[in-house]
């Protein structure tokens, strides 16, 4: 049976994963809210899948506040989907 | 949430809730919808008071008001609205586009009007009610079906019956008095943009 993507076969990174699977762009607080983590964490777990190139971190401003902007890239879309491929398999779905 | 591995079940319950909570908005509130609405319905009142008070048909410049202060003021709600927000979905992306292009149609329009007007005489100024009361209602329409939202919908087909009149009425040489024009015009301008703002924000409160 094939291996579940390590990268994404971790709590935190498969949820941002999925939302950015279902949405064109969120901003690091959408995400934190979303996924109930902390900062620090979030911001380690974007980092890997940003040097993985499955999302793509935009940080610019809003207003005076620093703004994250995350999105995914079709690699990151492509390893969602081969993901899901492979999980069902395992879940005999 | 942690940064810890999960089991094969545990993976497709992250993926479907995470799935679910993204769906869970996206209609959006309807904070630019009343600006649109009120703003119309506020200058079509003053036009018509002027109109009726006065008889001078310069007070029809008056109109512009609309297309100045309603394309001022989207750009930057939308964008304060995108960064309340924190995300941008497909379907926002879609609307954008839809009302855009709605937007731009009627610029061009205007300007067509102007140039038929001072370039070769010809008032067709009833074009852009006409176009007003057809092509808003119809992407109203189209959003209302996108994001399943039935006030928008709703809006749109009663904003499109006046628009049909409108037009049978320019197409038959029936004209239109502001007596009774300016009343259905305001009519359909509350019913597509204020009535539906009005339950989009209900809502939108209810789901924060």
């Amino acid at each position: 049976m094939k291996e579940l993507n390590p990268l994404l076969h971790s709590q935190l990174r498969l949820a941002v994963i999925s939302i950015l699977m279902n949405v064109e762009e969120a901003d690091f607080v959408y995400l934190k809210e979303k996924t109930e983590s902390t900062a620090g964490n979030l911001s380690v777990q974007l980092d890997k899948l940003s040097n993985a190139g499955y999302i793509s971190v935009e940080k610019g401003m809003s207003g005076k506040r620093p703004r994250t902007i995350c999105s995914i890239t079709p690699e990151g879309r492509k390893a969602f989907e081969e993901y899901v491929e492979v999980l069902k398999t395992y879940l005999n779905i | 949430m942690e940064d810890r591995k999960l089991t094969e079940k545990e993976s497709l319950e992250v993926i479907t809730s995470m799935i679910a909570l993204t769906k869970q908005r996206y209609i959006g509130d309807g904070r630019i919808m009343l600006m649109w609405g009120y703003l119309v319905a506020t200058v079509s009142i003053l036009v018509w008071i002027m109109l009726a008070t006065t008889h001078q048909g310069y007070w029809n410049w008056l109109w512009f008001a609309i297309p100045i202060i309603g394309g001022i003021a989207t750009p930057i709600m939308a964008h304060k609205q995108h960064q309340q927000n924190g995300v941008k979905t497909f379907s926002d992306t879609v609307t954008s586009r839809l009302w855009t292009i709605a937007g731009i149609s009627e610029i061009v329009l205007i300007a067509a009007c102007i140039v038929f007007e001072y370039a070769f005489g010809h008032n067709c100024w009833s074009a852009m009610l006409v176009y007003t009361l057809i092509a808003m209602p119809l992407a109203e329409i189209a959003q209302g079906l996108f994001i399943k939202e039935k006030s928008l919908a709703a809006g749109g087909l009663t904003g499109l019956a006046v628009g049909i009149v409108t037009i049978c009425c320019v197409v038959a040489g029936i004209p239109l008095i502001a007596n009774w024009f300016m009343p259905l015009f305001i009519i359909a301008f509350v019913a597509m943009m204020i009535v539906p703002g009005h339950i989009l924000n209900h809502k939108a409160r209810k789901e924060a």
